[in-house]
């Protein structure tokens, strides 16, 4: 056997032993699988649900739930579980991809603020105060209200706003890691300062941003559902749990379920990527280990 | 001398999900009245644990204390319960930890951190404990008026003397000193050593000097007890181990030191590694490393008088001393 | 220039070190810290410099600044007889396989997100050695082999490794580029004894085989005793005393050097020497005030020590002292 193979099988033994301090944790596991779920809902939306998320049905309009429409009908007569299913490819995909934005962004201009220290750390860090001393929806809105409509717009105007969170924790972890001696110790054998911050500055800090990504996606469902509610997102028909409530609001009276669901579907996307990023800080930090 | 102490077949494991640590293993030790003992080991040969164990302050879970009895001046400490065994640390107890910088508490002047001691084990008021407190700092050396200076104005050698004066404010009867030196430069080592002589000299304080330093306890201590993988292996006067190293872990440590007496131009260190605390091995603990190791060696070992109490805890040392059984 | 300490016979011995009067600043809210200040000497092949002193005298801020880890304020230095004080960063790359370092700690200089393997080859990716991969992997099993790893730990992580295991993974890593000038920075002080026994034959075998230079920084005499052909022995900065390693612990001159090598606990019971307790503690770095920086806790101090500047005087042949009962 050659030893790449080995190495291969440590760091799937590493990813393991991860998983099973995980596993140990209820709330985690718990919140996995409404993931889980969720994930499965979004990539399958087309296979499981009951009707097409846009097809208008006015002879069943306001529908209450009932065994043929599992959460009823809305008031275009549109079927609600399918919506909400449809709803979580939006969700999932918006938050996951605005979250990887300002995760790519704020880990290098936090790596380069706290690695070089000085003038690059105090101009991009003050760029980022300024950001971080707008609130985040609002800066959203305004980004949204400026380029438009538009799931990329969307994802731009939730992203920029949470860049600020990832530079501060890249930079206060690159702070302490790059007194480090294996920092030095990578200098004196030669390695450059790009070579440094690649291969041990940020595999080092990975663990906090990680968890960190896993609650930002939870607030960027969050906002993505904000902006739709107030008309700043997704453009109907297209289904997302925001624009439903805003939507289904002034037929709460008569129509509880048409803004019942979405809720939910809202909340315990919510409440599940949250027992994840916590079970999953719990499990990456050295501390607990053992 | 009265025995101020008297350690019998302490155990102390930690009962982890990997396994069991077994950190101490039936340990016994005595100690007179104004006695100083010197407990070296490496790291792991659970020299702290033994402290904290007469402390009464090993973390359960997921430590845990398996019989034996701790007696101090008659009484055993395993058996009171917890109300007065507080009374007793550090009033009767008392302890110095390895690191001055993180014992104390960086938002209280040192005066008030040695004041409190003392108010909390007698009856004084806060005005009486202030000046018993001023008066330990001089005795430490450090000037009286520094006693409204925060830990972070004081030196490393400095702290140390404050964590001294913490632990000898109640004039504890026996003191367990954990490495106190190891994180000092060698000439504050030699003003806090000869500082620790002078004041068990002074105030006839037992003390346990918990080191992995044999020259430190050749300057400091009347009798030595070796430890290796939570058990005694060698003890003795200070004389008796140092002029005649029975046990081959002993030597071994003699060996590994450079001699600043002799030049020798290799060393002679003991091969391998002390053997995991989870998984100790039956018999000698020691044999695996041990050169001269041989039939005998695999069963469970005492520790034998090898001479005007000279203990050991090994089968071929026996054999060639002639002891018997 | 005041003469340079160095080797004696150093004429026919190839010096491959030679630093002249080399400081470092840092510049501190406080004012200057002058962690080295004026320090010079000379180091031949194959012989190994001891740099003893206690914390905060500039020993281990000496070795980073010969290494260029941090670039030197004033002074120079040079390298097999080449001026490296202000060379170019490509050729400092060229110059770092030939001058290499051991750290102290062996829990923080080795990356814990790398396997022992990954942290051995670290070096030789950096310089695009090796790119037969199955060449790679032998010569990484000969490096592990040289410091007593055994092939199984090739896998594992820092975290799984004992110390002394650890620190021969930070030495393998310092041979990787097989150079010809090590600094070794306190690389047993972390160690238990029997462990750093280990290590120590191991850096005396490594330097038999491989004629390698150490300059060997740490506060532990005794260590320095064993190792080292000669010592220098620094005082905030500078270089208050340097001999042969014998010469320097059989009569050593300078106030400090004696009070130091008193105050070493020895581990023998019949041995009692006369102990010189030094008052108070070492003074701060920050704008030293001139005279000698260690007269305010010296016992032979004079009033002429506090005003005159003093210098290295070569006492003897190859023995330098810094004290005005010299000058």
């Amino acid at each position: 056997m050659n030893r790449e193979g080995q190495d291969n099988d440590r760091k799937s033994g590493q990813f393991m032993e991860l998983l099973s301090r995980l596993l140990m944790n209820k709330a985690a596991v718990i919140g996995l699988i409404i993931l889980l779920v969720l994930i499965f809902c979004a990539v399958f939306a087309d296979v499981i649900t009951p009707y097409d998320y846009a097809a208008q049905d006015l002879k069943n309009r306001f529908v209450s739930p009932c065994y043929a429409h599992p959460f009823g009908t809305d008031n275009l007569g549109r079927d609600i579980l399918s919506r909400v299913i449809y709803g979580a490819r939006i969700s999932l995909s918006v938050g996951v991809l605005s979250v990887c934005l300002s995760a790519v962004v704020g880990i290098i201009l936090g790596a380069i603020a706290g690695f070089y220290g000085g003038a690059p750390d105090n101009l991009i860090m003050r760029v980022m105060d300024i950001f971080l001393a707008i609130p985040n929806l609002l800066l959203a809105i305004s980004i949204a209200a400026t380029l438009g409509n538009g799931i990329p717009n969307l994802i731009m105007a939730i992203g920029i706003g949470a860049a600020p969170t990832y530079a501060r924790i890249v930079r206060a972890s690159v702070l302490s890691l790059k007194e480090q001696e294996f920092v030095e110790a990578a200098r004196a054998v030669g390695a450059s300062d790009a070579q440094i911050i690649a291969s041990h500055i940020i595999p080092n800090c990975l663990a906090p941003i990680i968890v960190q990504m896993t609650l930002g996606v939870a607030s960027a469902i969050l906002s993505t559902a904000s902006l739709s509610f107030i008309g700043l997102g997704i453009a109907p028909p297209t289904s997302e749990w925001g624009s439903m409530l805003s939507a289904g609001r002034q037929y709460i009276r008569d129509a509880w379920y048409i803004v019942t669901f979405p809720g939910l579907a809202i909340m315990v996307t919510i409440f599940g990527l949250n027992l994840f990023g916590d079970g999953l800080r719990d499990a990456l930090d050295p501390k607990l280990k053992n | 001398m009265s025995r101020i102490l008297d350690i019998k077949d302490l155990s102390i494991h930690f009962l982890l999900k990997s396994g069991t640590v077994k950190a101490v293993n039936r340990l016994s030790l005595s100690l007179d009245e104004g006695e100083t003992l010197g407990l070296v080991g490496e790291t792991g040969a659970g020299k702290t644990t033994t402290a904290l164990g007469i402390m009464g302050l090993v973390q359960s879970p997921p430590g845990k204390t398996l019989g034996g009895e701790i007696l101090f001046d008659g009484r055993d400490l395993l058996k009171l319960p917890t109300r007065e065994m507080r009374k007793i640390r550090g009033n009767d107890i008392s302890m110095i930890f390895q690191d001055p910088m993180t014992s104390l508490n960086p938002i209280d002047t040192v005066g008030e951190q040695i004041a409190e001691v003392i108010k909390l084990h007698n009856k004084v008021s806060p005005a009486e404990a202030a000046k018993e407190a001023q008066k330990m700092l001089e005795m430490v050396g450090i000037d009286g008026s520094r006693y409204n200076d925060y830990p972070h104005q004081f030196s490393g050698g400095m702290k140390q003397r404050v964590v001294i004066a913490i632990a000898l404010a109640c004039h504890p009867r026996l003191l367990i000193a954990d490495e106190p030196t190891t994180a000092l430069d060698v000439t504050i080592q030699a003003q806090v050593l000869d500082l620790m002589r002078d004041l068990r000299d002074q105030m006839n304080t037992s003390m346990i000097l918990i080191t992995h330093d044999l020259g430190v306890v050749a300057e400091v201590c009347d009798k030595v007890a070796i430890m290796y993988a939570g058990e005694i292996v060698e003890y003795g006067t200070l004389r008796q181990v140092y002029k005649n190293p029975c046990h081959y872990y002993t030597k071994g440590l003699f060996a590994s030191i450079p001699n600043m007496n002799e030049k020798v131009r290799r060393l002679t260190p003991i091969k391998g590694m002390m053997p995991d605390p989870a998984a100790l091995p039956a018999g000698c603990k020691f044999a695996e490393r041990c050169e001269y190791a041989g039939e005998g060696c695999g069963a469970e070992q005492e520790l034998r008088d090898v001479g005007e109490g000279h203990l050991v805890r090994c089968f071929q040392c026996r054999k060639q001393t002639g002891v018997s059984r | 220039m005041l003469s340079v300490p160095e080797a004696d016979g150093g004429e026919q011995m190839k010096t491959i070190l030679e630093v002249q009067d080399l400081k470092k600043y840092f510049k501190t809210s406080r004012g200057i810290l002058h962690a080295v200040d004026g320090v010079s000497f000379k180091l031949n092949v194959g012989e190994t410099l001891g740099v003893v002193g206690e914390s905060g005298c500039g020993k281990s801020t000496l070795g980073r600044t010969v290494l260029h880890l941090t670039e030197p304020t004033d002074g120079r230095i040079l390298f097999d007889g080449e001026d490296i004080t202000d060379c170019s960063k490509q050729h400092l790359k060229e110059l770092r396989r030939r001058m290499q370092i051991i750290f102290q700690d062996p829990f923080a200089s080795l990356d814990p997100r790398k396997s022992v393997r990954e942290i051995i080859e670290e070096p030789l990716k950096i310089y695009h050695m090796f790119p037969d991969r199955e060449e790679k992997r032998r010569y990484v099993n000969q490096l592990m082999d040289t410091v007593g790893l055994a092939q199984r730990f090739g896998s594992l992580y820092p975290h799984e490794l004992d110390g002394g295991r650890r620190q021969r993974v930070g030495i393998a890593r310092a041979l990787a580029l097989e150079p010809d000038f090590i600094v070794c920075d306190e690389p047993v002080s972390a160690l238990d004894v029997s462990i750093q026994a280990q290590v120590l034959n191991l850096l005396q075998d490594l330097q038999e085989e491989r004629g390698l230079t150490y300059m060997f920084v740490t506060h532990d005499l005794s260590v320095v005793k064993h190792i080292a052909t000669h010592i220098m022995v620094m005082y905030l900065g500078q270089m208050v005393e340097y001999a042969d390693a014998d010469e320097l612990f059989e009569n050593p001159l300078h106030p400090y050097t004696q009070a130091l090598l008193s105050a070493v606990p020895v581990p023998d019971v019949d041995r009692k020497r006369e102990r010189i307790i030094l008052r108070g503690e070492i003074s701060s770095p920050v704008d030293p005030k001139p005279g000698c920086r260690f007269s305010p806790r010296c016992i032979r101090c004079t009033e002429k020590c506090s005003n005159t500047g003093i210098h290295l005087e070569e006492v003897k042949p190859g023995h330098f002292v810094s004290c005005m009962e010299f000058e």
